[in-house]
């Protein structure tokens, strides 16, 4: 078995406007969250899996797993540091911020970051990122452009990426300012709807590129209803097409890149992400 | 056995919710539901200002209003929060069948084990129904999800008055562990304090005790107490309050403590009379019945009575009642409220006897009845009575669980 499943090493040749020896980037893929009952009934996880056993064999597969639980309820250090405990050593985390932050900000949205810091200390090194995702209500005014500052500064201690979802924030001056903060701007698939945010191969943090493939189901995705919302099955030749787009020429300007998929329906996010890593291994022996 | 995901949903001070939905310039101020016009009148429910300047359910009205002097006092609606609980209901119905609740109490357990399919993950669930609620009914429930009833009934007395806690599968024993066992449900008054003089204040200290150790101090409970310490709870989400076993629930508050008992008596008629038309309409007959009183100084006593054979005869329930009455009341203290339940309900059969089994006057009380809720099912329950019974000042509340 390999020890970092799901983690692939692409190098980047010396292009005519790099100086010197190609570039080599990690890209760790995973999927968002991993605690779903329907991957048993999908067949990813084996029959009768407990939930409790489901991150083991999770990281049998992959390194790194996004986890959206701390979106639904506020990250507790007790159950972060029990859940690290029972994690394999190779295993990697992202942590969505909570949506009290985000989606139904709190008044007192300065304690509940205080809290958050708190509850997802037990991750330590074993975080790439806080993601803090922003809904498509919220777009680029003063007033949010004033609030993400504030709740960036809050999160400085961690490795940070941003997800947009209205299209008023695909503006220089806001990759400018992610880049002077070394935040992480998420690079998303979704469908092709007017007002989302545009898919982008702008890299603001070196260290780090983010992805997020939502599925490109056009028909469910304001529906309200997230088997609808998420349920899409990338073909090989989309995702084959997509790392030539959009991967590559980030991996190209970093060191470290994070892909997840959300298409938790029916499996399909890890079925997909595995998918991914094939692509990867492709295309791999096709520059060998 | 599979993994259950049980959500909890809890309205904090649901009667309180619902008059501030109505009338949203009752949100900025502390606020009492208390019967106005009762001289005895007892807390019904408060607002979370008016709980931390003391006030309490059950507390006298007068003590209640000292402490917290900036409240606004309203007399109790049980039918509108009924109409809001059904709303509630309604919307969570979408989702599960299997759902218990209480009466018009803004709790619900909701089993949604196996909806994944079809409404995604159990967290989706939550967060979606309380998204809805608050948008379509005005309230804010907490939502807890857990493998059990245990757990997430738990879980939301740790969050109260708004939140949502998510107790991990497997996790169960170790979240409880560390919380004060005064938390645990079922938990009797005795049973607590037997448990302070042992130094078990955790549940994990609980825990720790095997079922052996516990059977000394604790007897046929042990067991019970030790499952619910290590976070075990197989009891099933039951939809009894949706369906037809049902209890019937009736009580009244008297105006003012009292012992006369021609008084009592003519409460226990009224209540029996509402007890005996719901099961008729429902086509239930109740072989048991509990009365509950309660006395001046705070002291309640619990008494039941039962027969073989299921009725729903007023004069059959009537005489039972009386029977529980002569065990319950023992002591010379007025009393302040009496409730009734009848239970151990069942359908009333359709199928005809080939010999009749009721004699000519059974038969004829039978009729009697019949006309008297077509009566009352018109023009109100209060509009006709059985001779001999005074007339019942206040609020008569009846439950359905």
């Amino acid at each position: 078995m390999k020890a970092s499943p799901g983690k692939v090493d692409i190098i980047i040749p010396a292009g005519p406007k790099m100086a010197g020896a190609s570039h080599q980037c990690t890209l760790y893929v995973g999927t968002c969250g991993y605690s779903y009952t329907e991957w048993i009934d999908s067949g990813f996880y084996p029959a009768n899996t407990k939930n409790s056993a489901m991150l083991g064999l999770y990281s049998r597969c992959f390194s790194v797993v996004e986890l959206n639980y701390t979106w639904y309820q506020m990250a507790r250090a007790d159950a972060v540091a029990r859940m690290v405990d029972r994690a394999p050593e190779h295993l990697l985390f992202a942590a969505k911020l909570t949506r009290t932050m985000t989606h139904e900000r709190a008044a007192d949205w300065r304690e509940q970051l205080v809290l958050y810091c708190q509850g997802i200390a037990p991750l330590k090194k074993r975080l790439v990122a806080v993601l803090v995702q922003l809904p498509p209500d919220f777009h680029r005014t003063i007033d949010n452009r004033n609030y993400l500052a504030a709740l960036l500064d809050g999160l400085q201690e961690f490795p940070i990426a941003v997800e947009f979802r209205h299209v008023s924030w695909a503006v220089d001056s806001v990759f400018a300012e992610l880049e002077r903060r070394k935040v992480s701007l998420v690079t998303v698939d979704e469908p092709e709807l007017p007002g989302l945010f545009p898919s982008l191969d702008i890299v603001t943090n070196p260290a780090l590129f983010y992805v997020r493939f939502h599925g490109r189901n056009s028909t469910g995705w304001r529906s309200g209803n997230m088997q609808k919302k998420f349920n899409y099955d990338y073909s090989e030749e989309e995702l084959h097409s997509w790392t030539e787009t959009y991967i590559r020429p980030m991996a190209a300007r970093a060191d470290c890149g994070m892909l997840f998929f959300n298409n938790h329906v029916r499996a399909q996010a890890p079925r997909n992400a595995q998918k991914l890593v094939r692509v990867f291994a492709a295309g791999k022996r096709s520059l060998v | 056995m599979k993994e259950r995901s049980v959500i909890h949903f809890n309205v904090a001070d649901f009667a309180v919710s619902v008059e501030r939905v109505v009338d949203s310039g009752l949100r900025q101020c502390p606020l009492i539901i208390a019967p106005l016009q009762a001289a005895r009148a007892v807390v019904y429910d408060m607002s979370e200002e008016a709980f931390r300047d003391g006030v309490r359910k059950g507390m006298a009205l007068r003590r209640a209003t000292k402490i917290c002097r900036g409240a606004t006092v309203l007399a109790p609606r049980p039918a509108l929060y009924q109409k809001a609980m059904t709303a509630f209901l309604k919307e969570v119905l979408n989702y599960s069948p299997l759902i218990e609740s209480g009466f018009a109490d803004g709790h619900l357990f909701v089993d949604v084990t196996g909806t994944h399919r079809l409404h995604g993950p159990p967290p989706d669930i939550g967060l979606r129904i309380r998204r809805h609620v608050r948008t379509h009914l005005g309230i804010n429930p907490i939502w807890t999800l857990g493998t059990s009833k245990l757990v997430s009934k738990v879980a939301s007395r740790l969050v109260k008055p708004v939140g949502e806690y998510i107790v991990s599968p497997g996790d169960e024993a170790l979240f409880l562990a560390p919380l004060p066992v005064a938390l645990l449900p079922g938990l009797t008054r005795q049973e607590l304090r037997k448990l302070e003089e042992f130094h078990l204040t955790t549940v994990g200290a609980l825990a720790g005790l095997s079922r052996q150790q516990l059977m000394v101090p604790f007897g046929s409970r042990s067991d019970y107490l030790h499952d619910i310490s290590q976070g075990i709870d197989d009891s099933v989400v039951s939809t009894s309050s949706l369906t037809t076993t049902q209890t019937v629930d009736c009580e009244q508050s008297f105006a003012d403590d009292t012992n006369d008992r021609q008084e009592i008596e003519a409460v226990i008629t009224d209540l029996v009379s509402r007890a005996g038309q719901c099961l008729r309409s429902r086509r239930q007959v109740a072989r048991r019945v509990g009365i509950w009183l309660r006395y001046s100084d705070g002291s309640h006593v619990v008494r039941q009575a039962s027969r073989r054979v299921g009725s729903n005869s007023d004069f059959v329930l009537h005489n039972l009642a009386l029977s529980a009455l002569q065990r319950a009341w023992t002591k010379r203290i007025r009393l302040r409220s009496c409730r009734l339940v009848y239970d151990r309900l069942h359908k009333q059969s359709p199928q005809l006897l080939l010999f009749p089994d009721k004699g000519v006057r059974e038969r004829r009380q039978e009729k009697l009845l019949g006309a008297m809720d077509t009566i009352r099912n018109r023009f109100g329950h209060q509009l006709i009575s059985i001779g001999s019974r005074s007339s019942i000042a206040g609020d008569v509340r009846s439950t359905i669980h």
